[in-house]
């Protein structure tokens, strides 16, 4: 895939390559999630006509997101204190981490011996899975997309680490791009009636076609409807390393999101399987379902619960896809200087552990930069062992003493000392 | 078949615990039998089953059953014998002669003294010792209760107190200390009294319910048909409703008597015995037992109907090798070959509150509950863990049952949520345990009350007041209630206003009997059945000891035994014996032992209890099993998996498959701050420079230069091996002047060569 991007002298216009390629990645590895390798779809239609519908339908879908009112806004500068294709952890105490893992494993015994996967969101962060870490970036991508309480309810008021607001503002992809889009629809649909082949586009990205139904499952008509009874169908996406198929299936209750994947294989009877599942889940799993959203909503410290104050950090776990940052809120107070400056030294780092990468050597070299910006800010950035830590500090002392020991404070604190230099 | 019974031996009648049967009775019984015998009568104060003759007075103890215990003979005059029973000291005896008297013995002196009531005050209808504060002594009479002190200066009983009713039929039990009178036209009003130590208790007047066969009928409570039963420390009373064919029970309150509901009964004849806490109600016309375990009000059997068996009857062919001695003893065998046809014969007496009494032939059956048939009859294993883990007689084996439920239940691969209940039953139970101290001092706390009672026992022979106080102040520390009850005696000295001499005399004799004073008491709403359960158990532990004149030594065997004084299971145990056993059997499906064991973890998490590293080694194996790498890492950082030197090494080993559960391992050593091994695996994974800017600023003294520089060497790297050569130089004070310094030094000029080469 290639992405190209107009440059403009608009000061806005600073990007960083390797975040303009993460969104290419994302939206190529949802694709892939929901439709399957690029490839087979090409050696069923070599002529091409299926695959281009269904990237220009999906990636059309995806870019709506980047959409701020009318202006088309890919992730810049200001978003250096955000790393797309993590996942975000919601921090529990240990007591609501083994009612969680109760509730996962009542979950899995609720989808019998299917080998199936749960995963569960509160708000919009991760509580748990049992997906490889790189299903789970997808479907948590997703998941944040497209399922979560607030973009249910849309134009809800709350706040996500990396897309806030996005939500609220989406426009239907052809209305945008109308002189491009309508026409390649025109053209689209005289294919699909010429071939005969008659196959719909399943528009998994589509904007507000997903609701919370009366028994708390979220259901959606994007894969259609079953011929009769007007049942939805069930959604499959496909997993990336096992490259199974699997069944979608979305429960919600309150701020808790809970996604199962079952095997398509293993569910003979198709529909009425998930049904008699999610009959299942609703007898034996709502009461600890109950239980753990009670649970997590009480320690939930709200919006800013991973503010530290006095800094503006991110921090990236390589290992296991996780990032954790300050909340956007707090971000937005950096001056542009503090920002750009970060830009720069990120770019800098991703230089460095791509060089590393070309050259085979210990990909997970222990690097260190601590540079004073225009404005007399700290930007420092950490590397080791796989995990990352960017820190702006704006009100510091300016001695790089200082500095230092405001990481090593933070690094104790909040990652078990992971960043302090032995 | 013949030919296995050539052996002497008795075998087994029915082949071991089969599912035929959940209460047992054991060959050979008790037998009770003398020349002359009067009929027999059973004491339950002192558990003695009593065989008067015309001049003697045969006693066999009950408690420990024992069948071959020695009959113990006392020689009274000749007369007619009413009902016989010792003193609760065991040196009196007390034989009622006829309506109007009862003759006493003082086993000692021999001297003898009798006591007399007036015709027109009414007949004696019985009479029994008590450990009550106010009195020794209590006759029951037609017009109410007669309570006496014994006085031994002058050989007499002192009246101390009567109370007037009309009395129709009375129950008296020594384990509740209850009296239950029967009085009115269908005998079914009661009164009750409760003479414990912390004084006599008045129970509100209650009326038992009879269900009538038509509107003119009016059915008279038979004395037969109401059995006081104690479970768990509360004290019930049990009524058979013969035309309602109901068995309707009563608990009682200190200040009410409430009706608890009613069991159906499918006999008119209906006997109840009480095992370990467990209420066996004997349909006696159809010869089955059923079992209820009313701990939580449930009016649901722990089993079918079954009837009892006879366990290790030997068989009735007698082959002609055996010897004369068992001839002597033919004419009981041939008593015994129809045993099996006597059960629940019109002779059973069943005694309290788990003895047997075939008075045809004098034998005495102790029941036994058959844990493992009653284990083995229910599917639902949650309850059957529930009803072991509360079972206090043998919990040696109610807790071997329970460890083999559990295994079994994860083997069978039965479904989740049982397992998971089944789970949660044991670590409650445990934590229970703890809670009312019954498993951490388990068996301590059974040794702290003995000595305390053979004290006591050494005080009274010697009638030492200063032992007896000793023995009393230890059952202050060992039951608090009882020691409350023993305090109020004390300083209030009863509000009756006695003289100063007879309260001194009282409070020796309230020292004396304290101990077991509050055996069931009549808890109070308040007191949870935990603690009067518990307080039950200590009591009659104590019980039985005190009133055994005999040595200590009688016991020893039973002591031994109950060493495993509760069923509970410490987590430990439960890894050693479920979890890890299992282990290898379950690797095909390592995610189900998983998810049992995060159960384990939440729930023993819930009742704050700590675990054991084994534990959470056992979880990160699961998972590392099933590649769950990512799921793994979300128990570390959470700690679910609590952090441990013994968890960190077994992510290392996992980790060998995974870089990142690696990790973990190590981050885990350098927050639990093992430097030592923290470093020396920086040195593996060749880590030198980090592993030595380690070791400087934690300090870390433990690892050998030579280990660096051997690791340093052997990566070949010439700058590595320079830097910590260097490192060493600079740090450790006259490392320059070492051998190994040289050694090394020369190394790195080798290497250097080979490499401008």
């Amino acid at each position: 895939m290639v992405m190209v991007v107009a440059k403009s002298k608009e000061t806005e216009a600073v990007w960083r390559i390797e975040a303009l390629r993460s969104v290419l990645k994302e939206v190529h590895s949802l694709f892939v999630m929901f439709h399957g390798s690029i490839r087979p779809m090409l050696d069923k239609e070599p002529g091409g006509g299926l695959i281009r519908s269904h990237l220009y339908t999906f990636v059309m879908d995806y870019l709506s997101d980047f959409l701020m009112g009318n202006k088309f806004l890919l992730p810049n500068f200001r978003d250096s204190l955000k790393e797309r294709g993590t996942v975000q952890m919601l921090t529990v105490g240990r007591e609501a981490a083994i009612e969680v893992q109760s509730l996962v494993g009542a979950l899995d015994s609720c989808m019998g011996n299917t080998l199936g996967y749960s995963m569960i969101l509160f708000q919009d962060l991760l509580v748990s899975t049992t997906l490889t870490p790189d299903d789970t970036v997808n479907l948590f991508s997703y998941g944040i997309l497209r399922l979560t309480p607030r973009v249910l309810s849309s134009g809800g008021s709350t706040w996500s680490y990396l897309r806030k607001g996005n939500a609220s503002s989406h426009t239907e992809p052809g209305s945008l791009f109308a002189n491009t889009g309508s026409a390649f629809d025109q053209g689209f649909r005289d294919a699909s009636s010429v071939g005969g082949d008659n196959y719909r586009i399943v528009r998994p990205l589509q904007h507000g076609k997903w609701s919370r139904g009366k028994d708390g499952f979220l259901v959606t008509d994007i894969w259609g409807v079953e011929v009769g009874n007007l049942v939805p169908t069930t959604p499959t996406i496909w997993l990336q390393q096992t490259e199974h198929k699997m069944y979608l299936c979305a429960y919600q209750h309150k701020s808790l999101t809970i996604i199962l994947l079952i095997p398509v294989t293993s569910m003979l009877n198709g529909e009425e399987g998930i049904s008699m599942l999610k009959q299942q889940l609703l007898e034996n799993a709502s009461a600890k379902i109950f239980k753990v959203e009670e649970k997590l909503a009480k320690g939930w410290g709200g919006e800013n619960a991973y503010h530290v104050k006095g800094y503006r950090y991110l921090l990236v776990d390589g290992d296991r896809n996780i990032s954790r940052a300050s909340p956007a809120g707090k971000v937005t107070t950096l001056t542009k200087e503090s920002l750009l400056a970060l830009n720069k030294v990120r770019e800098d780092v991703d230089l460095e552990r791509n060089r590393a990468k070309g050259d085979c050597v210990d990909p997970e070299k222990d690097l260190e930069i601590c540079i004073r910006a225009k404005n007399n800010a700290w930007v420092i950035a950490r590397a080791t062992r796989g995990k990352e830590l960017y820190i702006v500090l704006e009100k510091a002392n300016e001695t790089l003493l200082y500095a230092s020991e405001a990481v090593e404070k933070f690094s104790d604190r909040y990652c078990n000392g992971a960043f302090s230099l032995d | 078949m013949f030919g296995n019974t050539s052996s002497s031996q008795p075998t087994v009648g029915f082949g071991g615990s089969g599912a035929l049967s959940h209460t047992y009775i054991q060959y050979p019984p008790l037998r009770c039998r003398n020349d002359g015998s009067r009929g027999l009568f059973y004491d339950d104060g002192n558990k003695l089953l009593i065989s008067p003759t015309s001049d003697k007075v045969v006693s066999w103890k009950t408690s420990p059953f024992t069948p071959d215990v020695a009959p113990t003979t006392d020689t009274i005059s000749e007369g007619p014998v009413l009902s016989v029973r010792y003193s609760l000291d065991a040196k009196i005896i007390a034989v009622q002669r006829s309506n109007h008297e009862v003759q006493f013995w003082v086993r000692e002196t021999g001297d003898t003294f009798s006591q007399k009531c007036r015709s027109e005050s009414g007949s004696i209808l019985g009479f029994f010792w008590t450990d009550c504060a106010v009195c020794d002594i209590v006759f029951v009479k037609t017009s109410g209760l007669d309570l006496y002190t014994y006085v031994p200066e002058l050989k007499s009983l002192d009246l101390v107190e009567t109370k007037k009713m009309n009395v129709s039929w009375y129950i008296y039990t020594h384990e509740s200390r209850l009296i239950v009178i029967a009085s009115g036209m269908q005998c079914k009003s009661f009164t009750g009294y409760q003479l414990s130590s912390a004084g006599i208790i008045r129970l509100p007047r209650f009326e038992m319910a009879m269900a009538k066969s038509d509107a003119n009928s009016k059915p008279v409570l038979a004395a037969e048909d109401v059995h006081i039963v104690t479970v768990y420390g509360r004290i019930y009373c049990l009524q058979v409703d013969r035309v309602a064919m109901l068995l309707h029970s009563y608990r009682f309150y200190r200040d009410a008597v409430i009706q608890q509901g009613s069991l159906p009964v499918y006999s008119s004849k209906i006997a109840v015995s009480v095992v370990d806490n467990v209420l066996l109600v004997h349909q006696v016309d159809a010869k089955v037992v059923i079992l209820y375990d009313i701990f939580a009000d449930s009016r649901t059997p722990v089993s079918a109907p079954l009837p009892l068996l006879i366990r290790g009857l030997p068989r009735t062919s007698i082959s002609s090798s055996q010897s004369s001695r068992k001839d002597a003893e033919s004419s009981e065998t041939t008593l015994l070959t129809d045993t099996a046809s006597h059960l629940y014969s019109d002779d059973w007496n069943f005694l309290v509150p788990c003895l047997v009494c075939d008075v045809s032939t004098g034998f005495l059956w102790k029941i036994h509950l058959d844990l493992e048939a009653i284990s083995a009859s229910s599917s639902e294993v949650p309850s059957v863990l529930e009803f072991l883990q509360r079972r206090k007689l043998e919990a040696k084996k109610a807790k071997q049952l329970c460890l083999e439920l559990a295994r079994s239940l994860i083997i069978e691969r039965r479904p989740l949520p049982m397992v998971f209940r089944a789970i949660e039953v044991l670590v409650n139970s445990f934590s229970y345990s703890l809670k009312t101290g019954s498993y951490s001092k388990g068996g301590k706390s059974e040794k702290h009350t003995v000595p305390g009672v053979s004290e006591n026992s050494v005080g009274t022979s010697t009638s030492d007041n200063i032992s007896g106080a000793d023995a009393s102040g230890k059952s202050i520390k060992t039951e608090p209630t009882s020691g409350v009850d023993r305090r109020t005696v004390h300083n209030s000295g009863f509000s009756t206003s006695d003289s100063e001499d007879n309260a001194n005399f009282k409070k020796a004799k309230a020292k004396f009997f304290d101990i077991n004073s509050s055996s069931g008491n009549i808890d109070r709403e308040t007191s949870v059945g935990a603690v009067a359960s518990r307080i039950g158990d200590h009591s009659m532990a104590s019980e039985s000891q005190l009133h055994d004149n005999q040595p200590l030594n009688a016991n020893v065997s039973e002591q031994q035994d109950s060493e495993v004084t509760s069923a509970a299971i410490p987590p430990d145990e439960l890894y050693n014996f479920v979890f890890a056993s299992v282990e290898e059997e379950m690797i095909a499906d390592a995610s189900y032992l998983f998810a049992i064991i995060v159960e384990f973890i939440r729930s023993a998490n819930l009742e704050k209890i700590k675990l054991h590293p084994n534990i959470y080694v056992m979880a990160v194996r699961l998972l590392g099993r099933n590649e769950r790498y990512a799921e793994l890492g979300q128990f570390i950082l959470n700690k679910i998996i609590e952090p441990s030197k013994e968890v960190a090494l077994q992510l290392l080993e996992t980790g060998r498959q995974n870089i990142q559960t690696r990790k973990l391992g190590l981050d885990m050593l350098r927050q639990l701050q093992l430097h030592h091994d923290y470093v020396v695996l920086l040195v593996q994974d060749g880590c030198y420079l980090e592993a030595l800017r380690y070791a400087r600023k934690n300090k870390v003294n433990s690892v050998r230069p030579a280990l660096f520089l051997e690791a340093a060497y052997a990566s070949n790297d010439p700058q590595r091996l320079a830097a910590v050569l260097r490192f060493f130089r600079d740090f450790i004070p006259g490392f320059g002047t070492t051998s190994e310094h040289s050694t090394y030094i020369r190394a790195l000029a080798d290497m250097h060569s080979s490499i401008a080469v």
